[in-house]
This record gives C-alpha cells, structure tokens and sequence, in this order.
C-alpha cells in the first residue's frame, strides 16, 4: 500500500517535471528593457572590444537600457537564427552578413528608412526587393599581402598585373629559397585564389541595370562554368599554382597555419582580406608588408575586390516591437558613434564610409600594422575596387558558393586536374545551393 | 469480493503504469516518434528551415535523388566504410575476445585497455585521430620522420587516397573494446564441460574455436554484425569533426550529405527525404542481415 502510493508520488512529481521542463524550453528570461545583438565574437579581441565599446554608448545615451550580446562564435550564425526562428525567439538586433535575405525573405526583418543612411552619410546599399535592412559598416577589400623583403630579394617591387607575372615571381621566390604562397588545403581559406581569380575575371566590373549579372544570367540557364572560357582559364590557372607552388601536406593546413606560415616569416605571398592586418599585433609580426590589387588573366588591370557591397551589417529583427522598436533602432544608430565606428574599423580593419561621421580608417598602435594599413589604403586610391563580388543582395551567388570553391580547390590539390570535372563540380553545386535559398 | 478487489488492484496498477511509464512514453513520443513522423512529411515539402510554412512538393525530392549523383557517391564511400567496420567488428572482435579470454595474468587491465577508447568520446577520438594524422606535426608524420622514413610521410587525413582508410581506422579503434566485450560476455556463457569434453578428445585451440566458440558466438555475432551495419551506415561524427567530407567530396558517407543538405544548403526538405530513404533501405538491410544469421544459427 505504502509502496504503492509511493510510486504514485514519485510518478506525479516525474510527469510534473517532465512538463515543466517541457514548458520551459525555448523560454528565457526577458527583461523589457534590454535589447539583445548577435555578433560573431569568437576568440577576436578586436571584435570584443568593439562591441563593448557599442554597448557602453548605448547604455550610457539610453538610461534604463541595456544592450546584451548573443555571441556567434566564429561563425555567421545561420544555425543559430534557424533554431531561434522555430522557437519564435529571434533577438531583437541580428548581425546578417550573408543572411539578410533569408531574414527578410522570411519576414523576420523590419526595413530601415533611407533617412537612416542619409543622416551617417553611409552609401546606400543597392534595395533588396525594394528595401534597406543593414547598418552596412566600412569598405572591405579582399587582395595580396606580401613579404616586401622577400620581394624585394627577387626585385619586384610593384604589384604584378597579371597571373603568369605572379607565377613567374613565385618561381623566383622558389629559387630563392622562399615559400612562395601560404595556402592550406583544409577549410574556407582554400577557396581564396579561386575567388580572386573568378571575381576579378568573370564577373562585371561596371554595374549596368540593362545587363543583368552573369549571377543572374547563371540562375536563368545561359550562362554555364562548363561553357565559360574565363572560368575554364581560371581553373587551369589553379591547377598550374596547385603543381607548382602548393606543398606536399597542404591539405592537412588551414586559416591558422596560412596565418603562422606568413606572420612567421616563411611565406612571401598570402592571399588574403584585409581583416588580417588586425592579427599583425597579436602575432607580434614586425617585418614589412604591403597590400596588392588582385591579378588578372583577360586584360584587365590589378583591383582590389570589394566584399562589402552587399547589404550587410546589422538589421532589426520583428522581435523589436514596441518600446523595443525604437531602442532597437537606437542600437542601429549608435553604430555610427564615432567612437563605437572607430573600434568597428579597427576589429574588423576596414575603412570607413560614412561620410558624416569623423572616422575614415582603423588606427593601430602597431607600427607593422599601421604601415600595412596606409600602404593598403595608398594602394586602393591607386587601384580602385571591383563593384562588389555581389552587386546586391538579389544578385548574391548562392550562400554556398564558397564552399564549393573550398571543395573544388581541394579536389585539385589532391590531383583532380580534369578541368572538365571541377567545372561540373562548380555547376552542379550551385545549382544544389540555389535550391536552398 | 476478490473480484473488486482484482479490479481495484489492476485499476491500480494501471494508473501507477500509466503515471510511471507517462513522461518516457511522453519523452519517446515527442523527441523520436513525433520528429520522425514530421521528417516524413518535411520530405515532402521544399522547406529550407528559414520559413516558419513549409511547401508541399510532393515526391519531388524523391523522383530528385534517382539522379543525385552526390547520393550515389555518399552510398559507395558509406558502403565501403561500413563493409570494413563489419568485417573487423564482426570478425577482428571475435579473434581478440577468444585471444583475451585465455588470459591468465593482467586480464582485467589488458581487456581495460582495450574497452578504453570506447569510453572516449567520439569527438574526443576523431579529434585525436585528426591531430595524429595531420601532415607537419601529426604523431604518425613525426614517428616516420624520427625512424628517417620522411618519404613515407603522408597527407592521411587529407589525401584523398589515404582518407577512407584513416576514417576506418579512427573507427575501428573506439568501437574494438566494445565489440570485443560482447563476444568476451558470450565466452563466459559457454559451459566449461563443452572445453573439458573437447581436451579429453584431444581437440586443439583451432578445433574447440570451430566445433565449441564459433557455434556458439553466432547470437552474438548476429547483433555485433548488425550493430557494426548501424555504425557505418551513420558514420558522421567522425566525418564532421576530420574531414568534413573532403577533400572535396571524397569522404561524404550518408550521414554527412545529409548535414551538408540540411544544414549547410537550406535544404531540409531534400534532406529529410535522404534521411528516410536511408532509413527505410537500413530496415531492410538489417532485417535480411538477421534473417540470413539466424537461418545460419539454426542449421548450426
């Protein structure tokens, strides 16, 4: 009898907890007055100090407020929004980068008045579908960073304009004793001279609204990677840079030994976004660098290539309703805080494009980095930038395409050189990401 | 009277029934039931996990993958994976349990060493596995490069040719203790008068392992199979932590292309009919896997 109604007491309390815990899920708690921001903070200092930086200029402007931060990690969040969207939980301020066609295409996006871009004296992003959702940021440039020293020793002092100009100074690199080009095989990095060389090559330098994009040529079936003589030369060239200037054991390597190899002094040439010159401190690098334009092989001249075109920053999200709205919106503003935009240039080493705002370039305290970042800003007065890989936002390459450079780039380092293939390979898995968006 | 008080018992006993088994049928339900059931009918839709109402396709995503060549890719390197884990897990564990059982001395510490890696997380191993394959600082490189074989250096977590293998060995080595102690419980089962009969007939170790150990280890070597079968048909942890199905897509196993859909593409529709093609076609396997065995056990 007693064991009886024992079991039934423990039962009860079972099933109550059970159901407790599953009221519970997805639940937090949720104090009107703060406001929650996603950002990719990861191990970058950089990116830490900006944020607290934002936080505390909001707080201090927006009494009785607070900004928490949802921290990514090191990646663009896309699993963490999923999950938040199903449990209806979306912070009330979302970084995006590549995602803001996801969120506002799923309606989880409030759009942002053309005032808001008006009163910073930010460029105003191409619309997506007819709107603006992004804080947008600075001007950030993908190129070449090399070792000047190393370059100097085989006498080549301005950047080279072409692929084969480049491959020839690697030869002479080689001769020299010196690694040529920092590149591992294991991750996103991989993907970087396959991105250069269809950016630079392929796609339209010059925006013209009756042309549409070979984006959305590629989308609508008449142009192909399989048919495009640029993107077959592209190919070959890396197959070329693969045997000749790629290691035995590459794919073993990733951003992190790219990063040792060339901070340490044992690569030349790496190619990489100017976000690196934010490590030169932490890494205690002291040597020389400078930042080249990215090469061509059709004719073109040397440019860097502008990945900051799209809409990209942060957005509100449907979550800021209310009194939240307008907070929410403060957050936004508080972005242009010269002193908040001034640690955003710096942690993510771009410059700066709001015009109306007194903050035009990042600062560091490092001579090395601070050389490299007025060489690279020389260079970009001198060279000019591509439009932007993505015109705009309803002009992106499928999210994916990245990683299908990734892979491709692997599959020719493990000596897959059938040209054939590996443009199958980039057709068929556009197609598989397009699907997805 | 005693049939009230039957009734009042039973009554009883099934509510107490109901409210103990209630949270885990509640918790079975709801976390395995429910989402299979709801990932059946995602694969009918195209929903890429960014929209709150997915849209109904149809079979679409099925008539899809008959001409998914990635699939078919992910099925052959899942199967040759999962043909080397069984053999081993099948037949390795069962040489090493019988070699383990004859042990005098150290028996609990050596059967210790070799169960140790199963306690090991996946994670932990594939993580371990990565470090000692990796080309500049890995343990196998360095070892080579210290006994002065730097040409038998290889990439063999990264090369395309060594990758599969690696995988299987990762593999083989967190799962060897566990498959290993399912024989060693089915040795211990096996009456010593079957052994003693045998020394008085003179049978030697080969002969009691075919006429005494073989027969009867076939139960057990009916589960080991099909849990090996499970092993390698989800093969993904591993893939995720090591590879990440490269080089290029060359160690994409089902359970990885499945991610990389879902997860990776936004295309949870397309993804889940994978997962349920997968599921199905395992059901049938292991079914005609145990059949097979038990037929054989039976004639045995």
């Amino acid at each position: 009898m007693f064991l009886s109604k024992f079991s039934q007491y423990i039962a009860i309390s079972l099933l109550t907890a059970t159901f407790s815990g599953l009221l519970g899920c997805g639940a937090e708690s949720d104090s009107d007055n703060v406001i929650r921001v996603t950002r990719n903070i990861g191990g970058r200092e950089g990116f830490r100090k900006h944020f607290n930086t934002w936080k505390a200029v909001f707080e201090r402007n927006n009494p009785g407020w607070s900004m928490e931060l949802i921290d990514l990690g090191n990646v663009e969040g896309s699993e963490f929004y999923k999950s938040r969207i199903a449990t209806g939980d979306l912070p009330e301020v979302l970084m995006t980068w590549e995602l803001a066609s996801f969120l506002s295409d799923s309606g989880h996006l409030i759009p942002l008045p053309k005032t808001y871009y008006e009163k910073f004296g930010i460029p105003i992003p191409a619309p997506y579908k007819g709107k603006w959702y992004t804080t947008q940021g600075g001007l950030q440039i993908q190129g070449v960073v090399i070792n000047k020293k190393m370059w100097n020793d085989i006498g080549v002092t301005e950047p080279p304009a072409t692929w084969d100009a480049y491959f020839d100074a690697f030869h002479k690199l080689k001769e020299k004793g010196y690694k040529p080009l920092v590149l591992g095989g294991r991750e996103w990095s991989a993907a970087q001279p396959m991105f250069f060389a269809l950016s630079v090559n392929m796609y339209d330098l010059v925006v013209d609204p009756d042309r549409p994009s070979w984006t959305k040529r590629k989308d609508l079936g008449e142009v192909s990677f399989a048919t495009d003589p640029v993107a077959r030369q592209a190919l070959e060239k890396m197959i070329y840079m693969a045997e000749n200037f790629v290691d035995k054991g590459a794919l073993s390597d990733g951003y992190n030994e790219e990063q040792r190899d060339f901070y340490g002094g044992n690569g030349a040439t790496w190619m990489m976004g100017c976000w690196m010159a934010g490590d030169i401190e932490p890494n205690k690098v002291e040597f020389d660098m400078e930042y080249w334009p990215v090469p061509s092989f059709t004719g073109r001249p040397p440019i860097y290539i502008k990945t900051s075109g799209m809409q990209s920053g942060w957005a509100m999200s449907t979550a800021a309703s209310g009194p939240k709205q307008e907070k929410a919106m403060a957050v936004l503003e508080t972005f242009y805080d010269p002193e908040v935009y001034q640690e955003y240039l710096n942690g993510e080493c771009q410059f700066g494009e709001a015009s109306k705002v007194p903050v035009t370039m990042p600062h560091y305290a490092w001579p090395a980095a601070q050389r490299l970042i007025e060489n690279m800003r020389a260079n970009l007065d001198k060279y000019g930038t591509t439009p932007g890989f993505h015109i705009a936002l309803d002009d992106m390459p499928p999210p994916g395409i990245y990683t299908i450079m990734t892979r491709v780039m692997q599959e020719i380092m493990s000596g897959n050189h059938d040209v054939d293939k590996l443009l199958g390979i980039l057709d068929s898995e556009w197609v598989n990401a397009r699907k997805g968006t | 009277m005693r049939e009230k008080a039957l009734n009042t018992y039973t009554g009883r006993n099934a509510l107490a029934s109901l409210i103990l088994c209630g949270p885990a049928v509640l918790l079975y339900g709801g976390f395995i039931v429910l989402p299979a059931i709801l990932g059946f009918a995602y694969s009918l839709t195209n929903w890429t996990g960014w929209t709150a109402r997915p849209q109904y396709i149809g079979l679409e995503n099925f008539r899809d993958l008959w001409s998914d060549a990635r699939f078919s890719e992910a099925i052959r390197f899942t199967l040759l994976e999962t043909v080397l884990i069984v053999l081993f897990f099948t037949f390795v564990s069962m040489m090493l349990a019988v070699i383990l059982d004859k042990l005098r001395i150290w028996k609990g510490p050596i059967r210790g060493l070799f169960f140790y890696p199963y306690i090991l997380s996946i994670l932990v191993n594939a993580l371990l596995f990565q470090y000692m394959a990796n080309y500049r600082e890995g343990a196998v490189n360095t070892l080579l490069r210290a006994v002065g074989l730097n040409a038998a250096c290889q990439d063999w977590m990264g090369a395309a040719e060594w990758a599969p293998y690696f995988i299987f060995m990762l593999v083989a080595w967190s799962g060897l203790g566990f498959f290993t102690t399912l024989y060693l419980a089915n040795l211990q089962t096996i009456p010593t008068e079957l052994y003693e009969a045998a020394r008085i007939d003179g049978a030697g170790p080969f002969s009691v392992f075919r006429r005494i150990q073989f027969p009867m280890l076939l139960p057990t070597l009916t589960t080991t199979s099909v849990l090996a079968l499970i092993t390698g048909i989800n093969l993904f942890p591993q893939i995720v932590v090591t590879t990440q199905g490269g080089p290029g897509f060359r160690t994409f196993t089902i359970g990885y292309y499945i991610y990389y859909l879902g997860v990776l593409n936004n295309r949870q529709g397309y993804a889940a009919a994978v997962s349920f093609v997968t599921f199905a076609a395992l059901v049938i396997i292991a079914g005609i896997q145990v059949a097979l065995l038990r037929r054989r056990q039976v004639s045995l």
